[in-house]
């Protein structure tokens, strides 16, 4: 991998539109790290360069950059604390911006119009060096087709740092389709985007927390170029570029883990179900079930939390057969049936203790899989 | 209900493990060429006027002969912890109050002492068997009650104190003795010669709202007469289970320490499996060469019970406190908290 030099020492010299660095420096700076002991991952990296100022973040899963024009007068890099800069560049009072790198006081001086600031900066030989993209080769991507594929299992991803597979997606361009999964080991969510043009062939498991992130930062556009960097996966719209580091490991077999038949098939009206369980599950506290009962014609939806109470709610469905109840933790049916494209849905049911599927009817581009919590007594 | 005390607690676990001291008198505690405090004294230190919080550098004078040991709280742990266990086994309810004493909930036996004297002979019977350990019982309506009356016939007796019978009960005891009763509050009482908890239990409004206003006072007052509305607090029962090893040696390699968590974890899940219980909050504890400790917690969206996974959490979490700081370890504990007695089945879990 090629990398970025930085001239160390010379100072930047520019001006630039004030309304442009609100608008870059704001989408780089959700790359900035929250609570990194590191100070200078807390810092947005200014380069001046080539009648550019470019501007990048990063917190070590995932980074982002762009660039504005800029009349520069001397080149140079620096860094400057991320949040401080996004605060008051929004409030500077006029359209054109100067920022000057003092190296000697190590401080960046901003002026506006009638307002002027002295920052205190960190080093930007310190920065992390970013991947090199200039060879990176990248294939164009439907973006709503991306996006839209991302924003139906993202919710399924883990947050849990001890299994780091399972906080990634995994993304699968095949033949005319895109393929994502997520799960937490506890549901598992699957769509399959049909795709208008080749895409490229490739599998990966990328952050989530990435993937979501490009959601926010991929402004409009047809395409989104895509590529792949040794173990980063790179994004690139609109002059916005973000890479995110592909996680290792073994993503579990998605194929193996939805069942191919099922006991019982319901169909259920998506917004009444939905405000039903709402309903129900304000009963629910410290993860108790909601428990869900169908018999004959009916289902019953209901939680109980000890020393809080309870809540009851039926609504007519089709079903027949001997009664069965199963209960799910609230919050995970909630998703699955609030992440429904569609009025109605099918619940797939084969037993109180093994997995049930949901679908939206006569769609099976995407299913979200819920295992049950096993009902006492 | 039922109170049950330990018996010297602390000196009993040494004395069992170190049978050589049982004769002498054994005082666990702090440094008594220190400012180190008496934790327990055994029954035979106490024949010299040693007692709890007493000054370990006074208990030296008391008993120049006395065997002084540093406390050892892990090994206090694991005994109290089997010593809950063989009570549970007799009585399901109970509301820990500490290592070493807590309510029992003996409402099978309401009404009828006979049969809660033999609920609380039971249980000293369990206890002596599961741990060789004795212990004293109060037997009687009220908490405040049965905690004065388990401390009656110490060490190993048990005091039943019938209904109606509470205030008789209390009425000789001394004024310090009643719980809630603090330093302040019985220099007050007895400069007006109250000595006894029957001189309080008598006292009219007038006279108690002179001597102790506020709710407290009229608190201790029905607490003299043994009135004590206090339920037993059940669902604050166990509100954590942590397990927790000091190594022989310091360990400072990463994976060694990973696999020493790895085996607390198990003990633990193993302990949560045992009640039926997931837990959600997951802490590692480390103490560092220099006795320092931290501790790093995370809180699952979903509780577990698996060992495996506990393990692979609680590892995380010391690389975590590694991370903010390297060093060797002298101890590690793994703990969870935050129970639910619903079990979420998992995708990826074997079987």
């Amino acid at each position: 991998m090629m990398e970025t030099d930085i001239a160390v020492g010379s100072g930047l010299k520019l001006t630039c539109s004030r309304d442009e660095l609100v608008g870059r420096l704001t989408t780089v700076a959700r790359a900035v790290s929250t609570r990194s002991a590191v100070q200078v991952l807390l810092g947005v990296l200014l380069r001046a360069e080539d009648g550019r100022l470019e501007l990048a973040a990063t917190d070590m899963e995932l980074s982002l950059r762009a660039s504005l024009p800029a009349e520069v007068e001397a080149e140079g890099a620096v860094v400057v604390p991320g949040r401080l800069l996004v605060d008051l560049v929004r409030l500077l009072p006029a359209a054109e911006v100067s920022l000057e790198h003092r190296a000697d006081e190590g401080s960046l001086r901003i002026e506006c119009g009638p307002a002027s600031y002295r920052l205190n900066t960190y080093s930007a030989e310190d920065f992390p060096r970013l991947p090199e993209l200039e060879a990176l080769q990248t294939f164009p991507v439907e973006r709503r087709a991306l996006l839209e594929t991302v924003s139906r299992v993202a919710r399924s991803a883990s947050r849990d740092e001890s299994r780091p597979v399972l906080t990634g997606i995994l993304v699968r361009f095949e033949s005319g389709k895109l393929v994502m999964a997520a799960t937490d080991s506890y549901r598992l969510s699957v769509k399959e985007t049909p795709l208008t043009g080749a895409g490229p062939e490739l599998e990966a498991i990328v952050p989530a927390r990435a993937l979501v992130e490009l959601g926010r930062s991929a402004g409009g556009g047809e395409t989104l170029e895509l590529g792949v960097l040794e173990n980063q996966v790179v994004f690139r719209t609109e002059g916005v570029t973000l890479t995110t580091r592909r996680i290792d490991g073994q993503f579990p077999n998605v194929q193996q883990l939805l069942p191919d038949a099922f006991e019982h098939e319901v169909a259920l009206p998506r917004g009444e179900f939905l405000d039903a369980v709402r309903r129900t599950a304000v009963m629910v506290q410290r993860n108790s079930p909601l428990r869900l009962r169908f018999a004959e014609g009916e289902l019953t939806v209901s939680a109980q939390t000890q020393d809080v109470g309870e809540s009851r709610e039926s609504l007519p469905v089709a079903f027949s057969g001997e009664p069965l109840e199963i209960g799910f933790n609230a919050e995970f049916l909630r998703d699955g049936v609030d992440s429904v494209s569609g009025d109605e849905l099918v619940l797939k049911l084969i037993s109180p203790l093994r997995p049930a599927v949901i679908q939206a009817s006569g769609d099976a581009s995407w299913s979200y899989l819920i295992m049950p919590i096993r009902l006492a007594g | 209900m039922a109170h049950l005390d330990l018996d010297a607690f602390f000196a009993a676990v040494e004395e069992l493990e170190r049978p050589e001291l049982r004769d002498r008198p054994l005082v666990v505690g702090g440094d008594p060429h220190g400012r180190g405090v008496v934790a327990t004294a055994n029954y035979v230190a106490r024949r010299y006027g040693i007692h709890s919080a007493m000054s370990s550098a006074e208990a030296l004078r008391r008993c120049p002969q006395a065997v002084f040991v540093s406390p050892r709280k892990s090994a206090y742990s694991t005994y109290s912890q089997d010593v809950w266990r063989a009570v549970r086994d007799v009585v399901p309810l109970v509301e820990r109050t500490g290592m070493d004493e807590g309510y029992l909930e003996l409402a099978a036996a309401e009404g009828n002492f006979m049969r809660a004297r033999e609920l609380a002979e039971a249980v000293q019977v369990a206890v002596r068997a599961a741990t060789s350990l004795s212990c004293s019982l109060g037997v009687a309506p009220s908490k405040v009650v049965a905690k004065i009356a388990s401390d009656r016939r110490k060490p190993g007796g048990i005091t039943v104190v019938p209904a109606g019978k509470e205030a008789d009960f209390l009425a000789p005891l001394p004024i310090r003795r009643l719980p809630g009763v603090g330093p302040k509050s019985a220099a007050r009482l007895e400069a007006r010669g109250l000595t006894t908890v029957g001189a309080l239990a008598a006292l009219s409004d007038p006279d108690l709202r002179a001597l102790l206003p506020g709710k407290y006072g009229a608190l201790l007052r029905d607490r003299a007469r043994g009135i004590d509305p206090r339920p037993l607090e059940l669902s604050g029962e166990t509100v954590s289970i942590s397990h927790e090893e000091t190594f022989a040696r310091d360990i400072v390699e990463q994976g060694r320490l990973a696999e020493e968590v790895g085996r607390m974890a198990s003990a633990v899940a193993e302990r949560l499996q045992e009640r039926r219980w997931c837990a959600r909050t997951v802490t590692t504890k480390v103490r560092y060469a220099d006795f320092s400790i931290r501790s790093r917690s995370t809180t699952l969206p979903v509780g577990t019970d698996d060992p495996e996974r506990l393990a692979q959490v609680a590892c995380s979490l010391l690389e975590r406190a590694l991370a903010d700081r390297p060093g060797a370890l002298r101890l590690v504990g793994v703990g969870a908290s935050g129970f639910e007695p619903y079990r979420q089945l998992g995708l990826l879990e074997d079987g």
